[in-house]
């Protein structure tokens, strides 16, 4: 009896002198947090990426034109091509990227942790998301809509007709919200079926399970455009005018980086600024104008006395001129992978430059 | 008279009538039930071969052959996949030899006959996983990968042939052999500036974390089984514990901490890759089933055992390690076999939480350009379930194959 | 007490003393795990506080966001309803699939049996193909293969006029309640009381006299009598409320269910039957020989051989294995992921996508599915130290 009472007293000493332990530990740990919450030049992501030689992009392996793998084990996409172009920017080469795909539940856990410096995985940018997610978006390079793809027989010709129907949906998205939203504003009763992924969600649309597939615009064109002849082609599916919600796409760093959070927005605006410039890969290399904004641009020298200007964002001044020999502007990325001539087949619409009546509009370059 | 037609009628029956009528039409509703069953095997046939060679798309796997294999393994790297190919050939012929020649001699000495396996004994065991390799070869595009696979076969029969025929003293080491000739086809991959296993993936992938998995729980699970016989109520009561939360919750559960929550149980700045995680993940899981198996091979020694252990005056350690166990694990080969099965078809649950594994490949096929919306899961998808089912169900046969020979074993 | 200190004296010293050897063993193994949790609980603290994620469990209030397939779940409701909800279906799977996976495989396994050839081949090439396919993937094939191929709602087919057969809804006919369904059920309740008695008072009389009880058939008949005169007694207070299909759309009346969970539940009792087939085969062989030659020497048809001696024996050996296949039915369901079925695994899932914490919405799915596996654990121990006790 003496034994056993002897062994409580044991144990629960332990257990005080851990929790002692826990709470004196844990002062310490939030005062190293602050520590590297405060920015010291020369420690935070940029110099990380720099000392480490790659740049850790977390993106997706499996939504065409944006983020996938060709046979060869490649990526590719536009989220992709601005993996690239930070790394063009930071590393000068556009290949010292460490893609590392991740699926919609993982991605921004994955941020937080530091397994991946930027995020560029289709994500749609929140108050939500930005306020509780531990990280910050940053330029879109995307704007995208939420809209619904029908049968073209249904004889549904807008959302209204979607009275007691039944919608695909992928989970673990900002979609599956948004439609929940839009059938509640519109007071109609619906049903959703929820999928892990599109290769489960197709043929259950084809199958007439659902009468709707409700997801970004760019990825039902997609699919619409690719509808085999046995599936009655592209003509037997339709695409609802109206688009649901905003959805604008771009990457999201580490809340409490702001250099880093500079870097990268200024790697978006120079892809933007060098379509606007007219400068592409192939001239932007032998640009022999003397356009002082465009040489400024470029990090060439430039005035009298000539002199090379460094905005000071932590980034080698040649580095618009890296991004865009190396991957392209705007409109290069954009018509590469989800253009008029890729599957996507996507026109300009919004994401146009704000001189031709688009949203993209990049702050001046001085 | 009537008996007399009926015998004389039997006596002009073939074997063949006389095995339908006793195997097929025995009764009216045998008959119903062979016409029936009859007439679905003649449908099932003819659908899967027409589906097979005449309506399924093969084109999409043509292409992706190499992602289903290897995921995104570089692929200026590949040619130490086959190396450490080499090697795992190497290391398992050697041991199937050593093994077959470790049996003749202990027949020989027994006065045993022993008769050894021959290439049509092969031939039976392994056809599926030949068929298999078959159907993976026609697929590719060059004859490389089949002159390295014809490569892997030779050397995989030609370390068993030298199993056979090493001096005896030699053949005592031979473990060792293969144990080292197996970590040098990790280090093939790895090491020397190779890849690292969070850029394996497809089959290759799926391979590595089920054997990582299995041998990696191995010990712990055999903890857990001594701790759940033991003596002491605390140990007892702690392995009970463990054994029975993790047998009670799914492995997705399971999957999903080690994503999302294992990162949170370390220290600050410890950060495992998402391969590595998942492998703790299945580990943990793995080893509370190994700890049932192993008890039910400790519970299958007689106590009479332990006590002529005793008898002799060895401590309770050296009776566990040299008497139980050796008796034990032999017994639990079957049943951590049928483990592996299971671990393999698991790994499939890895899709969920976005590694490449041969789920994953077909859905990124899928995504591709040229094969985007056509529908072609229902391609890659059964090609998948083929590659699964060839690696479980010659496992299972060779797990009973083991069972009835073990059995035997046992008097 | 001089003898008391002798004794003590031919004591080993302590460091060989069995005895504190066995506290000290389990104290270091106790202390160890003590240590090891406190350890891990505390980097869970630390690392959540740092990153700025809720170490409580006040997420559970928030509104979901999102509707459920199947449910009139709104999207205004708070997570732990969506939770609750996603227990209640997996519960739904369970208490549905594990008789019915209990059916198919005691037939596929007495058809490996048989002594038809061709029905004998069938059955093993079902158990060897769906045992060696991982479940996610019976599971895509079967709602594939069997859900998609059925008629769009707009088609559905309706036999009888009774049921409703689509890929995206599936319904029975069902009972509607009236205003006087509360007596007729307490009637019900009452007959199954008498139906009891009667069992008893049958069985007393059988143990008494030796004369056939008939039991089964006195029982049902009690009931039954309740149940039809107090139906027609309390006039109607149950309707039949017949599913139809409205607007090509959905379906009124009835009882009803979605596509996926016919699909999870049909994948993974087929799945799952072909284990349970080789348990039940195995069982079947296990029997002892002579058994069936005495039922055979009681001239018993092979239909009697197999329902009143051959069967009983098999199932008693085969209980604790079919309780393991239960369970992992149970645990299987948590694939329905895949195709988007709403149970607990996806509806925490589908949480943590929506920014929800993590680690405490796994802790929640682990304590649900050990709820579920202790449960079925706990009623099937019970029912097997019945049958055994029988047996004894």
């Amino acid at each position: 009896m003496i034994k056993r009472l002897l062994l409580l007293v044991v144990v629960l000493a332990m257990v005080a002198a851990a929790c002692g332990g826990d709470g004196a530990e844990e002062t310490t740990t939030t005062t190293a947090a602050e520590d590297t919450g405060g920015q010291v030049a020369g420690d935070g992501v940029l110099a990380e990426v720099q000392s480490r030689g790659v740049l850790n992009c977390g993106v997706n392996n499996e939504v065409f034109g944006f983020g996938y793998v060709d046979a060869d084990g490649n990526f590719a996409g536009l989220d992709i091509d601005y993996c690239r172009a930070v790394a063009a920017a930071v590393l000068g080469d556009a290949e010292a990227v460490e893609y590392k795909a991740l699926t919609a539940q993982q991605r921004f856990t994955a941020l937080q942790a530091g397994e991946i410096d930027v995020l560029i995985r289709n994500t749609t940018w929140t108050a939500s998301r930005d306020g509780k997610e531990g990280g910050t978006f940053l330029t879109t390079t995307f704007y995208d809509g939420q809209g619904m793809m029908v049968k073209t027989d249904s004889g549904i010709g807008s959302i209204e007709d979607m009275a007691n129907t039944t919608v695909c949906v992928q989970s673990g998205t900002t979609t599956e919200l948004n439609l929940a939203s839009r059938f509640a504003a519109g007071g109609l009763p619906y049903t959703p079926l929820t999928f892990d992924s599109n290769d489960e969600l197709r043929p259950a649309f084809v199958a007439d399970q659902c009468d709707g597939w409700t997801s970004d615009k760019s990825q039902l064109a997609a699919f619409r455009s690719q509808n085999p002849d046995a599936d009655g082609g592209p003509e037997a599916w339709t695409i609802l005018a109206e688009t649901f919600s905003k959805e604008p796409l771009g990457p999201m760093v580490r809340d409490g980086d702001t250099q880093w959070a500079q870097v990268v927005d200024w790697v978006v605006f120079a892809t933007i600024q060098a379509e606007e410039f007219g400068l592409d890969s192939t001239n932007v290399a032998n640009y022999s104008g003397d356009n002082p904004e465009i040489l400024r641009f470029l990090g060439k020298e430039v005035g009298d006395p000539p002199t090379v200007f460094d905005p000071g964002l932590g980034l080698p001044t040649d580095f618009a001129e890296q991004v865009i020999s190396q991957v392209g502007n705007y409109a290069e990325i954009y018509n590469r992978n989800v253009g008029p001539d890729t599957a996507l087949g996507l026109e300009r619409g919004v994401n146009e430059l704000w001189t031709r009546g688009g949203l993209l509009y990049p702050p001046p370059y001085r | 008279m009537a008996v007399q037609t009926d015998t004389a009628a039997v006596h002009r029956e073939s074997p063949a009538v006389r095995w339908a009528k006793e195997n097929l039409f025995s009764t009216w509703y045998n008959s119903l039930l062979t016409l029936i069953f009859g007439a679905l095997f003649v449908w099932l046939g003819f659908s899967v071969i027409r589906w097979v060679f005449f309506e399924a798309e093969w084109e999409i796997v043509r292409v992706n052959l190499t992602l289903f294999m290897v995921g995104r393994f570089p692929r200026e790297e590949l040619a130490r996949v086959w190396v450490s190919n080499f090697l795992i050939a190497g290391a398992i012929g050697l041991m199937a030899g050593a093994a077959a020649a470790s049996a003749a001699a202990a027949a020989k000495e027994a006065g045993l006959p022993f008769t050894q396996s021959t290439p049509r004994n092969w031939l039976q065991r392994f056809w599926p996983i030949l068929l298999l390799v078959v159907i993976l070869l026609q697929f590719s595009q060059t004859w490389t990968p089949t002159v390295l696979t014809l490569v892997t076969i030779a050397i995989g029969v030609g370390a068993r042939y030298v199993g056979l025929h090493l001096p005896r003293a030699v053949r005592r080491w031979a473990w060792l052999i293969v144990v080292v000739m197996l970590i040098g086809a990790y280090g093939a991959l790895s090491w020397f500036g190779g890849v690292k296993w969070d850029s394996w993936g497809g089959l290759h992938l799926t391979l590595f974390v089920t054997v990582a998995g299995i041998v990696l729980a191995f010990p712990l699970g055999l903890l857990l089984a001594l701790g759940r016989r033991s003596s002491l109520p605390l140990v007892r009561m702690l392995s009970v514990g463990y054994i029975e939360f993790i047998r009670g919750v799914p492995l997705i559960t399971l999957l999903l901490m080690g994503i999302f929550a294992l990162g949170f149980l370390l220290p600050p700045g410890v950060d495992p890759s998402d391969v590595t995680r998942l492998i703790v993940a299945i580990t943990l899981f793995t080893a509370a089933y190994v700890a049932e198996n192993v008890r039910g091979g400790l519970q299958a020694v007689p106590k009479g055992q332990t006590e002529a252990g005793q008898a002799l005056g060895l401590s309770p350690w050296k009776v566990m390690r040299l008497i139980v166990l050796p008796q034990a694990l032999r017994a639990v080969i079957p049943a951590m076999v049928g483990q592996f099965i299971s671990l393999f078809k698991d790994t499939s649950l890895l899709v969920v939480v976005g590694i490449v594994e041969l789920l994953q490949v077909s859905s990124i096929a899928n995504n591709q350009p040229e094969f985007l919306g056509r529908g072609l899961a229902e391609v890659t998808l059964p090609f998948v379930a083929l590659i699964y089912w060839v690696g479980s169900y010659t496992m299972s046969r060779e797990s009973r194959r083991l069972e009835k020979k073990l059995g035997v074993g046992e008097r | 007490m001089t003898t008391e200190t002798k004794t003590g004296s031919v004591r080993p010293p302590f460091w060989r003393d069995v005895k504190v050897l066995r506290v000290v063993a389990q104290l270091v193994a106790g202390g160890l795990a003590v240590v090891l949790f406190l350890y891990l609980a505390r980097n869970l603290r630390t690392n959540l506080t740092a990153a700025n994620i809720p170490t409580d469990f006040a997420f559970l209030d928030q509104p979901a966001g999102v509707t459920v397939t199947g449910s009139d779940f709104k999207a205004t409701q708070p997570i732990s309803d969506i939770i609750l909800l996603g227990i209640k279906n997996t519960f739904a799977l369970a208490i549905v699939g594990i008789p019915l996976l209990t059916i198919l495989g005691t037939l596929i396994g007495i058809a490996r049996l048989s002594s038809n050839y061709l029905v004998r081949k069938a059955a093993t090439a079902y158990v060897e193909t769906l045992r060696n396919i991982p479940p996610l993937l019976v599971i895509i094939f079967t709602n594939t293969a069997v859900i998609l191929s059925l008629p769009a709602i707009r088609d559905a087919a309706t036999p009888f006029d009774l049921f409703v057969i689509s890929n995206r809804f599936l319904a029975i006919p069902w009972a509607t309640a009236q205003d006087n369904s509360g007596t007729y059920l307490a009637v019900l309740g009452i007959g199954f009381v008498a139906s009891i008695a009667v069992w008893i008072w049958r069985t007393r009389r059988f143990d008494a006299t030796g004369a056939p009880h008939h039991r089964f058939l006195w029982g049902t008949g009690t009931f039954v009598l309740f149940a039809v005169v107090g139906f027609f007694a309390l006039g109607r207070p149950f309707t039949l409320s017949r599913p139809e299909v409205v607007d090509g759309r959905i379906i009124e009346g009835g009882y009803q269910t979605v596509g996926p969970y016919v699909a999870v539940l049909l994948a993974l009792v087929i799945y799952t039957a072909s284990h349970v087939a080789e348990i039940v085969r195995g069982s079947i062989q296990a029997v002892a020989k002579g058994q069936t030659e005495a039922a055979n020497a009681l001239a018993l048809s092979s239909f009697q051989r197999l329902r009143f001696v051959v069967l009983p024996q098999a199932f008693r050996i085969a209980i604790p294995p079919l309780i393991n296949q239960y369970l992992n039915f149970t645990k299987n369901t948590s694939l329905a992921i895949a195709i988007g079925y709403a149970e607990i695994t996806l509806v925490v899932f589908q949480a943590i996508g929506n920014a929800n914490p993590a680690p405490q919405l796994i802790l929640i799915l682990m304590g649900s599915y050990l709820l579920f596996s202790l449960s079925i654990s706990l009623l099937i121990n019970f029912l097997n130290r019945r049958l055994q006790l029988v047996t004894n």
